[in-house]
């Protein structure tokens, strides 16, 4: 992965961004990271303003549209019904599950919804394993699996060889898919963490470090975003030969 | 003629006189063994004995003198006129039909003595023939398109009552069956069944100077986009010198020129070539293709040089080309719908990436991205795709504009076309007095904000509450819509499209702006969408409730629509019955329960000219099919779009044929009659050459018969008891008791 990427061209995007691009109407068709509540109330802390974050760097790096201020959403209300995506993040055990939280859930899979289970603190995976527990519980019939390096999460839009976050994490993703819809993806990498700001700057430093690192789990959100928005898009028949040359050029 | 015969009595039944004869012999047996060595006398007993059996006998069967009056009638004879279309064929300055019909009379005329019945006979049940009535008027109608001869002997052969002495086939000879390829063996088990000699007469024997299409086969069955083979046999008769034949095969659409699907040469050496061509349809459903081949000079027959050819084509696989211009929820419920079903074959392009975004990387290696190949997509492969979705693409930037032409074509010959809401569709794509505009069902309005961001519910019109499009939905929520977000500006409804929703607040000239519409636009049909939030029906609160299905239901119906999914269809067309040139022809409309209305119905001739040749209207008719005339239609492809209320449209193509398979081979076949008649043991004779047929002898018929006995009852009974006395005094004197 090398990239083009400097510290200057990161900090200095223009704000223009946020209102040039003409979104879709209003802005109920554009991608929107909402965090999901359920379980043990987790202050995020500064984790959430990744999610803003996270549509920020879509709008500015791709056509997608987004919205750019991340919302909060209960597993037990309505509201999780209202898009197809969320994200659970969270550093301890979320603890059970209540019984209106497991019907939201498996309402918001049954219509095809993808969640990303982030974790915060992927050294202790308090909250991975709390938060596996209990979507087994949502979904027992569907069990996570390592998805495979060629997966299309891999290429909605970069070309991302292993998933990274503020930390290195495990070079692998595993996950739940339903049919042919990977519909829960567990990352043991604290992406938002990677994403989360303060003030003109990311608030929390990338573990080994690097730029790189850092724009690496940048392009995994994007990836992972353009997944939810096109889905296996980029497993079409018309691109494999494309990304064959490519992937061949990025390994000689 | 009279003459006499003894029978028994009536009311004695056959088996009394079985069971008499047995016991008579039975007892003379007994009298023999009783008798074999006495001498002399015994004689006596014997005589006597036997008197008595004979006398006993005659009191149980009491015989009777039958007297019969008979007459002689004439033979029955059944005369089997051909009633094909293919005698309507010039011949002498007539038509074949009237040399059969007045050569069938002769044939009357001189079996004057045999009881004659008249028969036509074509592909169906054999039909009674009057020659006066048939010569004073014949409606091609009530002809077939072929001779049956065989099934017209079988059929005869069933018939209970008394079989013909003889069988008169008048024809020209070309029949279906027995085709000429049949050996003898099998000629003769065509007249064994009857058990009468076959005689043939041949209406005509001189082939008309006449280049023709014979016959048409293809290989395999019709599918889009799959190259289908055509076989022509081009033929030459009568002496026409034929040479080339150039042939042409080419596909009848509505509202533009014919197009040629392929063309070649038939190279004539002898009286027949055959050309093979290739030809691909790319639109399912009824497609009319018109084969023709340009004659040499002096060819007399003009109507059998071009065929029309109704190929009912199946999709192996619907292909849809999908393009987004950005990608969205929108774009993602889409996407999942069409590619959760195994039917479609999908090729999508999605713009992820504009010149304006930064990817933080000038390694294209890096990305995942490939360019948009706008140029090979419209123009190389557009037609190879069933219809095109274009969901919120703007035209300028993604340089569509120069194939709008090319797309709009694409509509007019016969492809689908979906327009899907967004800030750059419609008006905010450029698309605004574009030629794509002319196919799409709304008019765009330039001028205005292409698109607003109100919250709003649209309405169904009342056409979108009966249309069977949107009835998957209506079933699932009535008509209750979820709230969308902003709507793209459109015009009114073109003078024919349908709305199916509607603005509750914005207008659109003196009406209210359509949400949702839908038009047929020459062949092909358009829909046009102005909001980019139908992902509501697959992931909402407002979808929940139906778990997600409504999604599925509102665009099974609209992509099925667009592929005239009879499903989809408020009414069923057909025609009541072979449409021939020159002869009024019916179609059939067969309503979908629960679609109620006044029906209007318009027939265009299938060409560049749309304007309507019939118009009819009625007003609430009854439930159940509908028949309408539509007049007397000359030879071509035609386009029947029929409605019922407010319901969008249903299309019919269907094709005229003057002279159709039947004129297919004009060449009279006498051979053919001549076998058939001496392998029958009758006689072939031409029509000028009636009275050489053999009559057959007249039938002896029993008509006066009366019965009366020999003795009276008791008189046998008298005789019989004085044998038997006879008989026991002579046993008497031989000392047998």
């Amino acid at each position: 992965m090398a990239g083009r990427f400097t510290r200057r061209a990161a900090l200095t995007v223009p704000l223009s961004l946020f209102s040039a691009r003409a979104f879709a109407f209003g802005d109920g068709a554009a991608f929107h990271p909402r965090l999901l509540r359920a379980g043990n109330h987790q202050p995020l802390g500064v984790r959430s303003s990744g999610a803003g974050r996270w549509s920020w760097e879509l709008v500015r790096r791709t056509s997608a549209p987004a919205r750019l201020v991340a919302a909060e959403v209960a597993a037990d209300q309505p509201a999780l019904q209202a898009e197809p995506f969320a994200i659970w993040a969270g550093d301890g055990d979320p603890g059970p599950l209540s019984a209106a939280e497991v019907r939201g859930l498996l309402r918001f899979m049954r219509l095809g919804g993808v969640l990303v289970v982030d974790d915060s603190n992927p050294a202790s995976g308090a909250f991975g394993r709390g938060a596996r527990r209990e979507l087994a519980r949502v979904l027992p019939e569907s069990a996570p699996v390592r998805l495979d390096p060629g997966h299309v999460i891999f290429k909605t839009f970069y070309i991302v060889d292993r998933p990274v976050g503020r930390v290195l994490g495990p070079p692998e993703i595993s996950a739940i898919v339903r049919g042919k819809n990977t519909q829960v993806i567990f990352l043991q990498h604290d992406l938002l963490g990677a994403l989360a700001r303060s003030g003109e700057g990311f608030a929390l430093e990338t573990e080994p470090g690097g730029l790189q690192q850092r724009e690496h789990a940048v392009r995994l959100a994007v990836n992972i975003a353009m997944y939810v928005l096109c889905s296996d898009y980029k497993d079409d028949q018309v691109h494999a030969p494309f990304l064959m040359r490519r992937r061949a050029r990025q390994k000689p | 003629m009279t003459f006499a015969t003894l029978a028994l009595a009536e009311g004695v039944p056959q088996l009394t006189l079985f069971a008499v004869l047995g016991l008579g012999l039975v007892s003379l047996g007994f009298l023999g063994f009783e008798l074999r060595k006495r001498e002399g006398a015994a004689v006596w007993v014997l005589l006597s004995g036997v008197l008595a059996l004979l006398l006993v006998a005659a009191a149980v069967l009491r015989p009777a003198r039958v007297n019969t009056r008979g007459v002689s009638v004439g033979a029955k004879v059944v005369v089997l006129v051909d009633g094909s279309r293919r005698l309507l064929l010039p011949s002498e300055g007539k038509t074949r039909r009237e040399l059969a019909l007045r050569a069938a009379d002769a044939v009357s005329k001189h079996f004057a003595g045999a009881r004659v019945t008249l028969r036509g006979f074509g592909t169906g049940e054999l039909r009674p023939l009057v020659v006066a009535d048939a010569l004073a008027h014949t409606s091609p109608s009530e002809l077939s398109d072929e001779s049956d001869l065989s099934g017209a002997l079988n059929a005869l052969a069933q018939e209970p009552g008394e079989r013909p002495k003889a069988v008169v086939v008048v024809s020209d000879g070309r029949l279906a069956r027995p085709n000429a390829a049949l050996d003898d063996a099998s000629l003769r088990e065509l007249s064994s069944a009857l058990g009468a000699p076959i005689h043939t007469v041949a209406v005509t024997e001189q082939a008309p100077r006449d280049a023709s299409i014979r016959s048409i086969r293809t290989s395999g069955a019709t599918v889009a986009h799959q190259a289908l083979a055509l076989t022509i046999e081009i033929g030459c008769a009568g002496g026409l010198s034929c040479g080339d034949v150039p042939v042409t095969a080419r596909e009848l659409r509505q509202g533009v020129e014919p197009f040629v699907l392929a063309q070649g040469v038939a190279k004539m050496t002898g009286e027949t070539a055959t050309v093979e061509l290739s030809i691909t349809l790319d639109r399912a459903g009824a497609r009319l293709v018109e084969v023709s081949i340009e004659p040499p000079e002096g060819d007399t027959i003009p109507e059998n040089n071009t065929r029309i050819l109704s190929f009912s084509v199946t999709r192996d696989r619907l292909r849809l080309l999908h393009v987004a211009g950005r990608p969205t929820y929108d774009v993602r419920a889409l996407r999942m719908w069409l590619k959760s079903d195994e039917s479609l074959d999908l090729i999508a392009f999605f713009i992820l990436r504009t010149d304006d975004d930064n990817t933080e990387t000038s390694e294209d290696s890096e990305l995942a991205l490939i360019p948009f190949p706008v140029d090979e997509l419209f123009t190389e492969h557009l037609p190879s795709f069933d219809a095109v979705i274009l969901q919120d693409i703007d035209a300028v930037t993604y340089k569509l504009l120069r194939h709008l032409p090319a797309l709009a074509n694409y509509v007019r010959g016969g492809g689908g076309l979906i327009m899907v809401g967004g800030p750059s569709a419609f008006a905010g794509g450029g698309y605004a007095r574009s030629p794509l505009e002319s196919v799409l069902p709304v008019e765009l309005r330039v001028g205005e904000p292409p698109f607003d961001t109100a919250d709003f519910v649209p309405r169904y019109t009342e056409a979108g509450r009966s249309a069977p499009v949107l009835r998957g939905l209506t079933e699932l929520f009535a008509d209750e819509l979820p709230t969308f977000t902003g709507a793209n500006t459109l015009g009114a409804a073109r003078p024919n499209a349908i709305t199916l929703w509607e603005h509750p607040d914005r207008r659109a000239g003196q009406r209210a702006m359509p949400v949702l519409a839908l038009d047929e636009a020459g062949d092909g049909r358009s829909i046009a969408l102005g909001v980019d939030g139908t992902h509501a029906f697959s992931f909402s609160e407002f979808a929940e409730r139906a778990a997600g299905r409504a999604y599925g239901a509102l665009w099974d119906g609209l992509v099925g629509w667009l592929m005239r999914d009879p499903r989809y269809e408020a009414l069923r067309l057909e025609l009541s019955g072979p449409c021939i040139a020159g002869l009024p022809a019916k179609v059939r409309l067969v309503r979908l329960p629960g679609v109620a209305g006044d029906v209007s119905l318009q027939l265009t001739r299938l060409g560049p000219r749309s304007e309507p040749v019939v118009t009819k209207n009625v007003k609430d008719p009854a439930p159940g099919p509908l028949e309408l005339e539509l007049g007397v239609l000359s030879t071509g492809g035609y386009s029947a779009s029929a409605r019922v209320g407010a319901a969008p449209p249903t299309r019919f193509d269907f094709a005229c044929e003057r002279g159709g398979p039947a004129w297919s081979d004009s060449r009279p076949d006498p051979e053919r009659l001549a076998r058939i008649a001496k392998q029958s043991g009758g006689r072939a004779v031409s029509s000028t050459q009636v009275s050489d047929l053999p009559v057959p002898d007249p039938i002896e018929v029993a008509a006066e018969r009366s019965s009366v006995p020999l003795l009276p009852a008791w008189a046998w009974t008298l005789a019989a008891s004085l044998a038997l006395g006879g008989h026991w005094y002579a046993r008497r004197r031989q000392g047998l008791l």
